[in-house]
């Protein structure tokens, strides 16, 4: 199944799951049509519907086949009518929907070379002091585009051109929980130890992923993100894994 | 009352229908790797079908029972013997304290499950009893409460669709059916001809998370840098060396490599089955198809 509507495209992923995409941009406006369309989407309590996912210019909907298509004969037809239906009542509504105010939040990194595993080697490959690298990457406010790889795992955008840096060519075996990581145009935080080949220039003292299902992920899809240095000394103040 | 590992298997673990709602998250589905087994176990042992099971791969956890129960042994033939008299599988078997169960060799298929009449006494997470990566170690006791709830005699799963669920997992030399994703355009013509085509197999590099395909490389016409979206059980990935792997149960949310296509769900548990040394052969399929079939199958598990 496979359609358009204005910008959309939707189209089946598999039997269980319905992607609508935008164009194929790493663009805040984007982002922000994609969550807005989530928020809608949610607001509908469809039947059988177990997930939304948003990741950059797409929202995927998974959903249980049972009771998703109940007394469906022609399965095709319906998902292509229940996903323009659905753009099309949400380009109606959307201007209504309330957007909740998207306060920056303000992460605190410390840039120690004892966390900041890969920064002298950084500022060595590209001839940029320590100093400089920790200012070009707290400058801009960053959109949380995607959480995955691990539970909590943000992928941000968009480091500044100067800093940016491929992955590790061998992943480390153990990134610890809070690194704070680079990859190409993208910065993000290890929620949790794990193997992981982003380079890594800092540590931030907060719990990123809490088990607790009150708390869960602390940043979600869509979060405007900036990060400010601290000192060791701070970290310690700071620190949430104690 | 608890059942209780006597000695740990590589990679045996409780497993229901999976924890959705979360993957927005990062929070990974997990669940039965071969739900269709799942269902039969609770099914004949009259649970209700996304009940809690042990999913066991081979070489499996040898169990030990401290009190009475009713379970059945469903999914891969790992041969199971009770203390030492061999038992049949899918169908009920009263076990009584102190009697030990133990997977003696993987004749058939590769994830066995054992149903056990009762709710586990276990730790949930989100409204599932799946744990991501967790596994059952040595002396570790699963207690199982509701004693009360015994199985009625007079009710019996029916045979047939035990015979037809049997014979679909694993006397069935069908290709495994899927739909192309959005990456299917960009292979080459060679690349759709091979995936159709040639024999596949899954190499050992197979797990809850996914299982990596061994057979001809495929290609796509231009590199290509995909923005990641979210996955889903089933879906069968590029990798940039030309590799293929199809994400299962434990799959991580998100993925950023060429999304080629997907199984289709009713065929999951079908693939989830196949051992290394058996050829693979893949067909597409439309969607309405796959809806049917799976329709299909879950009606005859609806009493």
């Amino acid at each position: 199944m496979r359609t358009s509507i204005n910008k959309w495209a939707i189209y089946s992923l598999g039997d269980h799951a319905i992607v609508f995409a935008l164009s194929a941009q790493i663009d805040p406006a984007i982002l922000h049509t994609i969550t807005a369309l989530r928020q809608f989407i949610e607001s509908k309590k469809i039947k059988g519907v177990l997930d939304l996912i948003p990741s950059y210019h797409t929202l995927t909907l998974v959903f249980d086949i049972s009771p998703f298509l109940q007394n469906i004969d022609n399965s095709t037809e319906y998902m292509k009518n229940f996903g323009e239906e659905l753009i099309i009542s949400f380009e109606k509504e959307k201007n209504q929907i309330h957007d909740p105010v998207n306060e920056i939040i303000k992460v605190p990194v410390c840039y120690d070379p004892i966390f900041a595993l890969d920064i002298n080697t950084l500022s060595d490959e590209k001839q940029i002091s320590i100093a400089t690298i920790i200012e070009l990457h707290c400058a801009p406010i960053y959109q949380v585009y995607s959480i995955g790889f691990l539970p909590g795992f943000t992928y941000m955008g968009t480091v500044n051109a100067q800093i940016q840096t491929p992955r590790h060519a061998k992943p480390r075996n153990a990134v610890p929980a809070g690194s704070v990581g680079i990859a190409g145009p993208q910065t993000g935080i290890y929620p949790s130890e794990s193997p992981g080949g982003w380079k890594i220039i800092g540590k931030t003292p907060w719990v990123i992923f809490d088990p607790a299902p009150s708390k869960l992920s602390r940043f979600k899809v869509g979060d405007q993100i900036q990060f400010y240095p601290i000192t060791t000394l701070e970290f310690d103040k700071l620190n949430e894994y104690k | 009352m608890a059942i209780k590992i006597i000695k740990k298997g590589i990679a045996d673990s409780l497993q229901d229908q999976g924890r959705y709602g979360y993957q927005h998250q990062g929070i990974q589905p997990n669940g039965c790797m071969d739900y269709l087994s799942a269902w039969l176990g609770n099914a004949i042992v009259q649970n209700d079908l996304h009940h809690p099971i042990i999913e066991l791969h081979f070489p499996a956890a040898q169990i030990q029972f401290t009190t009475n129960h009713t379970i059945c042994i469903t999914g891969a033939n790992f041969v199971p013997v009770l203390n030492e008299k061999s038992i049949p599988m899918n169908t009920p078997i009263q076990v009584n304290a102190m009697d030990r169960l133990t997977m003696l060799q993987p004749l058939e298929g590769k994830t066995c499950y054992v149903a056990i009449k009762g709710d586990f006494e276990k730790p949930q997470w989100l409204d599932s009893q799946s744990f991501n990566g967790k596994r059952f170690e040595k002396e570790e006791q699963i207690l199982i409460l509701d004693q009360s709830d015994q199985i009625n005699p007079n009710f019996k799963f029916n045979p047939l669709v035990i015979e037809k669920v049997h014979h679909f997992l694993f006397n069935n030399h069908d290709p495994i059916r899927i739909i192309p994703g959005p990456a299917w355009q960009d292979l080459t013509e060679d690349s759709i001809h091979h995936l159709l085509n040639a024999p596949y197999s899954i190499t050992p590099q197979a797990n809850r998370m996914g299982f990596q395909l061994a057979g001809p490389a495929l290609s796509l016409t231009s590199p290509n840098n995909y923005l990641s979206s979210a996955v889903t059980r089933g879906t069968i990935q590029l990798l940039p060396n030309g590799e293929l792997i199809v994400l299962m149960a434990d799959h991580q949310t998100i993925g950023g490599y060429a999304n080629l296509g997907q199984i289709i769900l009713v065929d999951l548990p079908r693939f989830a089955q196949i051992k290394t040394e058996h050829l693979i052969k893949f067909s597409l399929t439309k969607l309405a198809t796959a809806h049917n079939l799976y329709q299909e199958m879950y009606a005859q598990f609806k009493h």
